[in-house]
């Protein structure tokens, strides 16, 4: 299943990749070619030869949103631009994109030639006479193929990530394992067993109950459950090692980790503490509103997952995997 | 009562880790371990497990990486929207449940922009947040879990972990339209 999933997830990707630019294309979504109509404001005149203006575009957003065909930009546009004329009235112009850019822009410049710069000619540009603001007509770059780069600097990206992600863990997993190792030489971890020890044989029927993996497992869940997410990890990699040493077949999963799986998938906290860290930050009146909806949304996954896992594992091709 | 339980709670995650670390070590040291040396045995393994990680880790990610980039989650949506409109969740937060087993900061990037967008009380900002909170990042924890045992064939891991995903959404879904249903 998991084959599938994965070759799906790429597969769907370049393929929309590939959609999303032709439809783009076709729709010339970022108006390429086409000539904006736009007031400079002038806040630099030239000095000595160099013929650069520095300012201001300014437009407003129905206009900006009617040039794209899009319903985004609420206020009107001001942004600053540098502009060159040279003597044969050829012009040029470079818009640095910043936070106060329209959305649209900044995300075309993501894709643009330079990285957060849009670069365009100017088409014309008649001052007033006080010389303090100009009509400008101009061409923005072409922006091409927005989906495909995207999709390739997330390949890349994520690869990477990824392995800052498992580096990260190194410190941690460190401190959790050698205290987990002090706590089972103690004995610590099997007080722990014991105590819990008519809960977890109905879950885990195939692990005997004083078995060190029980313990971890305790752990990694009464730590989620906290929402200490740095410990919870390396407890739960602990607990999986434990469950893998009575594993027959390495390299596929037995019963008790799929179940052990779901409970962690289900993702139970007592409270949520980063969705009500950005309800807060959003200006919500009741930012912990949502810590008993969670828990139940989150009870009804981890009895589902449980439910689902103990039933899948009775299904004949899920069992010829551990059985064969 | 709630309020007093929320504090409690807020207190034990607080406090809890310190005062694990304290138990783990004095108990040790009462049973007379050698809590420095059989520390330093157990860390060690902390590096193999980490890297053990990394190849599944970048094969999982890299495929939800280019998954989010090439705007197919716009095209999922706009098919799957009749589903919703049945069931009685918004459209906008139809992403959300695609995203949250997918990606964590994904989902918590989706979340953010639907709350500047609907406000966090109105009820899809509600409905958001109660997602996110109601279930972990499956795939991630997936790789993670399974990687550092190296497992390769999950058997009815995925399914599983989706069937508990979808009740999850559901279950927010339902929790959230019977308590903040305008």
């Amino acid at each position: 299943m998991l084959n599938y999933i994965w070759i799906s997830l790429v597969a769907i990707a370049i393929v929309a990749a590939v959609g999303n630019d032709i439809k783009d294309e076709v729709q010339n979504s970022y108006r390429n070619g086409i000539p904006m109509s736009a007031t400079f404001v002038v806040s630099k005149s030239p000095a000595g030869t160099a013929q650069m203006w520095e300012g201001e575009v300014v437009m407003s957003g129905e206009a900006f949103d009617q040039f794209y065909g899009i319903q985004a930009q609420k206020s009107d546009v001001r942004q600053p631009v540098s502009v060159a004329v040279s003597s044969n009235l050829q012009g040029s112009l470079l818009l640095p994109v910043t936070d106060a850019s329209p959305e649209y822009w900044r995300q075309m410049a993501k894709y643009a030639t330079t990285k957060d710069r849009l670069t365009g000619k100017i088409q014309s540009i008649e001052f007033s006479p006080n010389g303090s603001s100009a009509q400008l007509r101009f061409v923005l770059e072409s922006i091409k193929f927005v989906k495909m780069k995207a999709v390739t600097q997330a390949a890349l990206d994520f690869a990477s990530t990824a392995v800052e992600i498992s580096i990260g863990l190194i410190g941690i997993m460190a401190l959790w394992l050698g205290l987990m190792k002090i706590a089972e030489d103690a004995g610590f971890i099997l007080i722990l067993t014991k105590i819990l020890a008519p809960l977890t044989r109905r879950i885990f029927p195939e692990i005997p109950p004083d078995h060190p993996a029980v313990g971890a497992m305790i752990m990694n869940i009464a730590a989620n459950m906290l929402g200490l997410n740095n410990a919870a990890t390396p407890l739960g990699l602990k607990a999986m090692e434990e469950l893998n040493k009575l594993n027959p077949k390495a390299g596929t999963a037995t019963n008790a980790m799929v179940t052990f799986l779901t409970i962690n998938t289900g993702g139970l906290v007592l409270i949520p503490a980063t969705a009500i860290a950005v309800r807060a930050a959003a200006g919500s009146s009741n930012p912990g509103i949502i810590i008993s909806t969670s828990i139940v949304g989150a009870t009804c996954a981890t009895i589902a997952g449980v439910a689902a896992s103990k039933l899948l594992q009775r299904l004949p091709r899920y069992r010829k995997d551990i059985e064969s | 009562m709630l309020e007093f339980l929320r504090t409690a709670i807020n207190l034990i995650s607080i406090i809890a880790i310190p005062a694990m670390i304290l138990i783990i070590l004095g108990w040790g040291f009462f049973k007379k371990v050698k809590v420095y040396e059989v520390f330093v045995e157990g860390a060690k393994e902390g590096f193999d497990t980490a890297v053990r990680i990394i190849p599944y880790l970048v094969a999982m990610l890299f495929a939800i990486g280019v998954f989010r980039a090439s705007g197919a989650m716009d095209v999922l949506t706009s098919i799957l929207s009749p589903v919703t409109n049945l069931i009685g969740m918004p459209p906008e937060a139809l992403p959300m449940a695609f995203m949250r087993p997918l990606s964590g900061s994904g989902s918590l990037g989706l979340m953010t922009e639907i709350m500047k967008a609907h406000g966090p009380d109105s009820f899809t900002g509600v409905l958001v947040s109660t997602m996110y909170g109601s279930s972990e990042t499956t795939f991630y924890v997936l790789a993670v879990y399974f990687g550092a045992v190296q497992i390769k064939n999950a058997r009815h891991a995925v399914p599983a972990g989706l069937i508990a995903d979808l009740f999850g959404m559901l279950g927010a879904l339902f929790v959230c339209r019977i308590l903040f249903s305008q």
